[in-house]
């Protein structure tokens, strides 16, 4: 299995948007390497690579359309409720050209 | 009167007759929440309780949870009341409607009095994680040992008899385990059962609604509550719901039980297997044909790190929409990326950081064969195992944990047999979607421990039936910390 670095751990990081510090990026090299050496054991699973993924518990047969009713689902004042900074209905943001 | 110890149809039945009101129930639980101090508590609805109880309409007092207090776990939306998930990224958040639960709940005249803690978005299972800190275990004064996670505030309510009834959330043990740490019955319905609407997902493919109760009788009752499809949740299931309280009974005469023998024997405290096994004879005196089942101990060891690839990688992309803007602690930046970072960096814990970067780790393509996508090649070969386990058997059977609730302190070895299958080999019940029970069998230092029943999907007749039984050869039902 591949080497896991701070470098590529803090690139991830950066794609998921938050920040991390050297610290806990340490910490999580150390935890991957405990990972890695638990996913050795599936490696280990004879026939575990020829299986097909399993993606949820079992098929779910849940396909309907609902009636073709118009219906209005949210009103604009609740669904800005938690937005802290609204202005005329809408949701304020830093400027993008500046 | 003490109302603590009460089952839900006690309850019921005191209110029937008059001798307590709602009102007086409700005041009763309010005050012992706020005079909780295990940290169970995200936030308490004195308020908005007092006035549901005023508006309640006395033509369903027949409804066994009317004027019922429940409390309810803070990673499920309830309107108008603040919903955190103990994440210091939501503070502040107020949702605009109720989960599918907690309007089926209320809809029969339950009272919610709380929002209860839980390890930060529900991934953990300590009840360390939180952002209020550390919820502690009723049935330790010493507030040294856990009651476990993440539904850590749901089990401490009920364990020390200020609610008879709490909803939490399982994706890998997390009402099943504390259950066990808390001397309850902690109840988690096949996939599909029980409508996640509402629910904050963590991942999506393991989540559960489950909750806690002090019996099966209660357990039960609340199933027939809550069960049932709701067309706001996809993956709800259309099938028929039976009447669960009706078929209760504790004959098990000829029912096929299977003991995982693997799991007990990853285990090295002697006490709590000798209760096992004496319950699982008393089990064979009711008639129940009690059997050792083999499951292949690599399958049983690999339960957890594929529990940890599926459950990390499936909540990065379930906590993407946490970034300040439509709602939550927004902080402000010099373009709109930056106040998402700025959000997500300050909202989120370390540990949180940590499991959101091994779950996107494990979904680049350069790793996803070797990590996510073997992880769900893996849990198809678990499942597998136990389908065809479950062709024999009516329910399969295990100790619930490997010792009674551990001490903060304490630190097991992760590549440990006994960590790896007893510790966490719950998660199965999550991976194929089965109904999966937990009550408590036993004691140890004045501490509880519990047993594991789980059977095939939908199967939660026999499966409550058959933990029915357990209880009556125990006798240990309705069980507060502080009793004993």
């Amino acid at each position: 299995m591949k080497k896991v670095t701070k470098e590529v751990l803090k690139s991830n990081a950066e794609k998921l948007m938050f920040e991390m510090s050297d610290e806990d990026l340490d910490l999580l090299v150390n935890e991957f390497g405990v990972i890695q050496e638990q996913m050795s054991l599936i490696g280990e699973i004879e026939g575990v690579d020829e299986t097909t993924p399993m993606t949820f518990p079992f098929d779910v047969t849940s396909t309907f359309l609902r009636e073709d009713v118009a219906s209005e689902p949210l009103d604009r004042e609740l669904a800005l409720r938690n937005a802290k900074d609204v202005v005329d209905g809408q949701i304020r943001l830093p400027k993008v050209v500046k | 009167m003490n109302y603590r110890n009460l089952s839900i149809t006690e309850l019921h039945n005191l209110l029937l007759e008059d001798k307590v009101t709602p009102l007086e129930l409700v005041k009763e639980a309010i005050k012992l929440a706020k005079e909780d101090d295990n940290n169970a508590f995200e936030y308490i609805c004195d308020e908005e309780a007092l006035k549901k109880v005023e508006s309640l309409d006395s033509s369903k007092k027949n409804n066994l949870f009317y004027g019922i207090p429940v409390v309810v776990k803070d990673n499920f939306s309830t309107k108008d009341i603040p919903t955190t998930a103990s994440s210091n990224i939501l503070n502040g958040y107020v949702p605009i409607f109720s989960a599918e639960v907690v309007e089926r709940l209320e809809a029969q005249g339950a009272i919610v009095i709380a929002k209860s803690t839980l390890d930060e978005l529900a991934m953990g299972g300590t009840g360390t994680s939180g952002h209020k800190g550390t919820t502690f275990n009723p049935w330790d004064k010493s507030k040294t040992r856990l009651v476990g996670g993440s539904s850590c505030g749901s089990a401490a309510s009920v364990a020390k008899g200020i609610v008879p009834f709490a909803l939490g959330s399982d994706t890998g043990d997390s009402v099943r385990k504390p259950a066990s740490y808390a001397g309850l019955v902690g109840f988690k319905p096949t996939w599909g059962r029980i409508s996640r609407y509402g629910l904050f997902p963590f991942a999506t493919s393991l989540d559960h609604v489950a909750y806690f109760t002090r019996n099966v009788s209660d357990a039960a009752i609340s199933l027939n509550v809550l069960a049932g499809h709701d067309d706001k949740d996809f993956s709800s299931s259309f099938k028929e719901v039976p009447d669960y309280s009706k078929h209760l009974t504790d004959s098990i005469k000829g029912k096929k039980i299977g003991i995982i023998k693997g799991v007990v024997n990853s285990m090295s405290d002697k006490d709590i297997i000798a209760v096992f096994n004496k319950t699982a004879e008393g089990l064979k005196e009711k008639g129940a044909i009690v059997e050792e089942v083999e499951i292949d101990e690599k399958l049983l060891k690999a339960i957890f790190p594929t529990y940890v690839i599926i459950s990390c990688a499936e909540s990065t992309s379930n906590n993407a929409n946490l970034d300040g803007i439509k709602f939550g602690a927004r902080v402000e930046g010099d373009s709109f990326e930056e106040v998402m970072t700025n959000t997500r960096t300050k909202g989120f814990s370390r540990l949180i950081k940590r499991r959101f970067v091994i779950g996107a780790y494990s979904l680049l393509r350069e790793n996803a064969d070797e990590l996510f996508i073997r992880a769900q090649k893996c849990r198809r070969l678990i499942v597998d195992a136990f389908n065809k386990a479950f062709e024999s058997y009516d329910a399969l059977i295990a100790p619930a944990a490997p010792s009674v609730a551990p001490e903060f302190a304490h630190k097991s070895d992760a590549l440990d047999n006994e960590y790896l299958i007893a510790d966490n080999y719950m998660a199965y019940g999550n991976m194929g979607g089965y109904p999966s029970i937990t009550l408590p069998i036993g004691f140890k230092d004045k501490l509880p421990f519990g047993i594991n029943l789980t059977a095939k999907p939908f199967d939660e007749v026999n499966l409550l039936n058959i933990a029915n039984a357990v209880e009556s050869v125990t006798g240990l039902k309705d069980l507060v910390a502080e009793d004993r």
